[in-house]
């Protein structure tokens, strides 16, 4: 399987939806976390992250979405997650972040729990 | 078919060596006829296991990881050591969302993955190296 790590990024009503393959590593979540930081200076406070592509994960790479959600919460901003594997959902659960993000099937699901 | 298959790997520290053996994990559940999304958790549990093996291994490609996989359909046994100067697990402090967003590191789930993830967790670790062996039920 490929597991090369990329992005690509999208704004829908000035939420921003990244959308991820590959291996997510710490070049992985320190692609994700770049991505965020150039949206959050222009204001973006709502964030949907797609895992679709991304069937390994480890929690170095997860580390990076913790100092999103720190980000997110100071500013009154919200995370959801999509599309997860059912082992990434579990690790999740596990490091407690569906406490502070939320998480739905997919995209659109995503937008309509944020409307 | 329910005679284990196992591999056996010695992985140098070069970036993303852990895929090799997640590959590697892949092709022997296939072998056993084992369904892809049976060995999603223990993707992260081999993962885990070897950044976190790396982290104490002291450094440089001269400091390899050794990984074993025994697997049969209804079971995994990895086995990861590496040979750094060893740690006190019971120093590790249990993270906590909280704390980590309080600022400061944000890292150091490995253990905690690892235990909750798995079906049996257990870490040895002394002057000579660290050896964990993780047990995962793939039924």
């Amino acid at each position: 399987m490929d597991q090369e790590f990329s992005l690509t990024s999208q704004l829908r009503d000035r939420r921003l939806v990244i959308t991820t393959s590959g291996y997510v590593n710490n070049t992985g979540g320190q692609a994700i976390a770049t991505e965020f930081d150039r949206h959050f200076a222009q204001g973006v406070r709502e964030v949907i992250i797609n895992l679709a592509g991304s069937k390994v994960v480890n929690s170095v790479g997860m580390s990076f979405l913790l100092e999103i959600l720190e980000k997110l919460q100071d500013a009154g901003g919200a995370m959801v997650f999509t599309n997860l594997d059912p082992a990434v959902d579990k690790m999740l659960t596990i490091m407690g972040i569906f406490s502070i993000a939320g998480k739905a099937a997919t995209v659109d699901d995503a937008i309509k729990k944020l409307s | 078919m329910n005679s284990p298959v196992v591999l056996k790997i010695e992985l140098p520290n070069v970036p993303d060596i852990e895929l090799v053996a997640v590959e590697g994990l892949g092709r022997l559940a296939r072998h056993l006829g084992i369904p892809e999304e049976k060995i999603g958790e223990a993707r992260i549990l081999v993962t885990e296991a070897i950044i976190n093996a790396f982290e104490h291994a002291g450094g440089g490609s001269a400091s390899p990881v050794v990984v074993e996989f025994t697997m049969t359909p209804s079971d995994l046994v990895i086995f990861v050591r590496d040979f750094g100067k060893g740690f006190d697990p019971s120093s590790v402090e249990n993270p906590q969302l909280a704390e980590k967003l309080k600022g400061g590191g944000k890292r150091g789930w490995g253990l905690k993955l690892m235990e909750s993830m798995s079906d049996d967790f257990r870490i040895d670790s002394a002057p000579d190296g660290t050896r964990i062996t993780i047990r995962k039920m793939l039924r």
